[in-house]
């Protein structure tokens, strides 16, 4: 029992962890390198796209994408996708792709003559089901060692540690009042039937022993 | 472009329960402090048309209109995101 337990917060808190790792702003310094668009046929991996343009019909089972491909600091590549979210999930409210694609092309440069940008985006790559990061804002930077604070997730993540823990002290007090006093009544009655049982197997006991030869 | 229907037909629904228990909860906090009130002040005549009496003082307050700030908070934050994410 012990372990379920165990399994189960573990797994309740890796999922809240990979939610907010997901969906919070994170800031990343690069060079941007390219920006093109390419027809994107999305299949099981669709949950991880955004929306069409706002306004656009969305019923279409493929459309056009916007990238950004980027070199960070370290030598490594990073390629972000640049799609509305609209009115949907997560609430960037995100309607200006097309502004920020001709920003992003516009901060373009060569490992000659590097202009360093702050990417602003959410979410995760992963080669194995082909998702991007969908890039939200592009600042640029004095340096590949500027550093930025993030105001937003500092914020977020607080009031929602004050929430859990309110609501976990609310728990523990109403777990306290109503039902340790339960379940100590129930373990009680469980004593007494065990007592009980303990008597009954003693009498029957004595009983088989007066069959015995003394 | 009317793709914030859905959204705001929802949050209009969401929002207006939290209203609505709010505004209840609040007014029974308020109806347990007038009790507390009552004790305090000696006593002063019968119990519950104190109560009543502080309770309709509380129904005009403008302690109680903050209430809306339920539905207000949330279109200011949802209006901040849109301009710091498309404007700035």
């Amino acid at each position: 029992m012990r372990y379920v337990k165990w399994a189960f917060w573990i797994t309740f808190w890796v999922l809240v962890a990979a939610f907010f790792h997901y969906t919070l702003p994170q800031h990343d310094i690069a060079r941007i390198t390219d920006t093109y668009e390419r027809r994107i046929d999305f299949g099981e991996n669709s949950i991880f796209w955004a929306s069409p343009d706002v306004g656009s019909d969305g019923t279409l089972g493929n459309r056009d994408v916007f990238f950004i491909q980027t070199v960070q600091p370290d030598g490594d590549v990073m390629v972000y996708r640049n799609e509305d979210t609209g009115w949907g999930w997560p609430p960037y409210f995100k309607f200006d792709t097309s502004n920020l694609q001709a920003e992003a092309a516009d901060l373009r440069s060569t490992s000659a003559s590097p202009t360093w940008v702050s990417i602003t985006h959410y979410g995760w790559r992963n080669e194995f089901i082909s998702i991007f990061p969908n890039a939200v804002a592009v600042k640029q930077v004095e340096g590949p060692e500027a550093t930025i604070i993030p105001w937003v997730n500092i914020i977020i993540l607080t009031l929602f540690a004050a929430l859990a823990w309110g609501l976990w002290v609310r728990w523990k007090r109403f777990r306290a009042a109503r039902i340790d006093p339960l379940v100590e009544d129930i373990g009680d009655s469980w004593d007494a039937a065990g007592d009980r049982m303990n008597e009954r197997r003693g009498r029957f006991s004595r009983w088989l022993g007066t069959w015995k030869k003394k | 472009m009317f793709g914030f229907i859905p959204v705001f037909v929802v949050g209009f629904a969401v929002l207006t329960l939290v209203y609505v228990i709010v505004s209840f909860w609040s007014r029974q906090v308020r109806r347990g402090k007038l009790k507390k009130r009552w004790e305090s002040e000696g006593r002063p005549g019968d119990r519950e048309t104190y109560v009543e009496r502080g309770l309709a003082e509380y129904d005009d307050s403008f302690r109680r209109k903050l209430i809306l700030l339920v539905y207000i908070v949330p279109l200011a934050v949802i209006v901040a995101i849109i301009y710091a994410v498309n404007y700035m």
